[in-house]
């Protein structure tokens, strides 16, 4: 296993005056799923966008491959970027009239000429996602007709066709059932094992951390702490999430 | 797929057909004949059909076509950009800031010079959607650029209230009949102008496809598939100000078109991408437009393209939803 993306003395947030957490370190490693926890407006989702490269560090620096994410002139431009790193969000509003497979055609965009056409190539990551998905089903349907759980696969879909290397999901199972949860861990293991990505995915869930994640992040109370899922209740990371 | 190819088709056909009627058609009688002659054999045409051909029909095909074309373009793109299917080229101020133009030509007496009506309307549009522009490189959110560009239009149309109040009935004739709308303002010499207007316009537009097709979802999400929000923004409302500008500029405030058209095409071609629409919309839009042109030029364009549109467009937005299209 090797670093894909590397935090250093990293502060994020909004406001500098505010930063969600102290500064720490943190390295996410090809392979691995890492769960992300902590309560509401504890700024998981801040985490992410800050290690997707779309908002800026209030100190320290996030890097990819050893090239920093938020640095336009030394590191990479918007485009090379968006062959690394996807961020899937669910709080998107689905866009009228677009269909399943012309949103997952969307996660080529950077592959993409200036007149955004599709090769044979694009075309077959495309399939191929939406064969791991399982949502070649309803391929021609609008996405804004889709149930929550069936448009998360899709969202889900988009972000796998765009072929990054990391890959980071905002709460993905907040509309899911159980057994669709359960099945989107899975694919998310496999994506790990099977193509070496690196994923971090925020979640409410302790049982799902605990059985799909390698380790698990937690921000809490302002300091962020890791430790492998086999050892994260020996080590008392998740004391906060206890009912009593 | 399949469906695509037989749309293009029929519109492609369609048009050609129009533009050809549109030569044949008017108070004297030019048959298609006279018309092929004049084109091809200028040397043993009526020198009166050539006349009528060049500096009356040919013109106003053409400013058919472009004016079409145009604000059809410019509408599919702000109805992108601002994910707002109510948009058309009027929300960033353009038609108010070329009526203040010939408000100030007309009405108020300024001469403009060598640039006449025309370069007025022009002038105007273009000062206006500047205005418009620089505000929008300031705003990070695109709807409040919507409403600032809505606010901006409700100042410049107050200005051009005031113009009106105080004009004597003459000037305000020339400007009434000016703000009606039409296709046979263009002369042949102004052709060349238009058509460059138009191809900086449509290349401005083309070389943010990118954008385009991304930016429906958010701008955060377009961010995150490596556009430059911000600049292929600007580029995307310079080009569609262009366009809107260019047409009201040469062919007068043209209503409907832009805001019913993107719809027409979403209904026809069944799709989103940006690929397909935008040559979609230009065909729909000159298609609609040579169409309006071939009634009498005593209907003011914009009353013909209203009621004969409209009820058009309503039906095939019904007939639309009926079949599951989204709206």
């Amino acid at each position: 296993m090797s670093a894909l993306l590397q935090a250093k003395d990293l502060q994020f947030g909004y406001a500098v005056g505010m930063p969600f957490s102290q500064a720490f370190d943190f390295a996410l490693e090809s392979g691995e799923v890492v769960a992300l926890m902590g309560e509401n407006g504890c700024g998981k989702s801040t985490l992410l966008k800050t290690f997707a490269g779309m908002l800026r560090p209030i100190a320290g620096s996030v890097a990819i491959e050893g090239r920093d994410v938020h640095d336009r002139d030394l590191g990479y431009t918007m485009q090379e970027l968006s062959k690394k790193v996807a961020l899937m969000r669910m709080n998107m509003v689905p866009p009228d009239r677009m269909t399943v497979r012309e949103f997952v055609s969307l996660g080529r965009t950077p592959y993409a000429g200036i007149f955004d056409g599709r090769s044979a190539e694009d075309e077959k990551a495309i399939d191929a996602s939406m064969n791991l998905l399982d949502v070649q089903g309803y391929a021609a349907r609008p996405v804004s007709e889709l149930s929550d759980g069936e448009r998360t696969r899709v969202y889900l879909a988009e972000a796998i066709a765009q072929s990054v290397d990391v890959l980071l999901l905002d709460e993905p199972n907040a509309f899911l059932d159980i057994p669709r949860s359960h099945a989107l861990f899975r694919t998310l293991r496999a994506l790990a094992a099977q193509r070496g990505m690196g994923i971090m995915v925020s979640t409410h869930s302790v049982e799902y951390a605990l059985k799909y994640a390698d380790r698990i992040m937690v921000i809490n109370g302002g300091v962020v702490k890791v430790a492998a899922a086999s050892n994260a209740e020996a080590e008392g990371i998740l004391d906060w999430a206890r009912a009593d | 797929m399949r469906r695509t190819l037989i749309c293009f088709g029929a519109l492609f056909a369609g048009v050609l057909v129009l533009f050809v009627w549109t030569l044949v058609s008017g108070p004297v009688e030019v048959s298609l004949r006279d018309i092929a002659v004049a084109v091809f054999n200028p040397s043993s045409a009526e020198p009166f059909h050539a006349k009528i051909l060049w500096e009356l029909r040919f013109p106003r095909a053409v400013a058919a076509v472009l004016a079409g074309a145009s604000l059809s373009v410019s509408g599919l793109c702000l109805q992108t950009v601002f994910r707002n299917p109510l948009c058309g080229p009027y929300v960033l101020g353009i038609s108010s800031g070329a009526s203040l133009g010939v408000a100030l030509a007309l009405l108020a007496g300024f001469g403009f010079g060598a640039v006449g009506v025309l370069g007025a309307a022009a002038l105007g549009a273009v000062f206006v959607t500047q205005v418009v522009l620089v505000l929008a490189s300031r705003f990070k959110n695109a709807s409040v650029l919507l409403v600032a560009g809505l606010l901006v239009g409700y100042f410049v149309n107050a200005l051009v209230n005031v113009l009106v109040a105080g004009a004597n009935a003459e000037s305000l004739q020339a400007y009434v009949s000016w703000g009606f709308g039409g296709f046979t303002r263009l002369t042949f010499g102004a052709i060349p102008g238009f058509l460059l207007a138009c191809a900086f316009g449509f290349a401005l537009v083309l070389v943010s496809m990118r954008y385009l097709n991304v930016v429906r979802m958010s701008d955060d999400f377009a961010r995150g598939l490596g556009i430059a929000v911000r600049r292929s923004r600007v580029l995307v409302l310079l080009g569609s100000s262009i366009l809107a500008g260019a047409t009201t500029a040469y062919c007068g405030p043209v209503a409907f078109i832009g805001i019913a058209v993107p719809h027409l095409a979403y209904m026809l071609f069944k799709t989103t991408n940006h690929r397909i629409l935008l040559p979609g919309v230009s065909l729909c839009g000159a298609f609609l437009a040579l169409l309006a042109g071939l009634f009498p030029v005593s209907i003011p364009l914009n009353a013909v393209l209203s009621i004969v549109g409209v009820p058009v467009i309503l039906y095939v937005l019904v007939r639309g939803s009926r079949q599951g299209g989204a709206l």
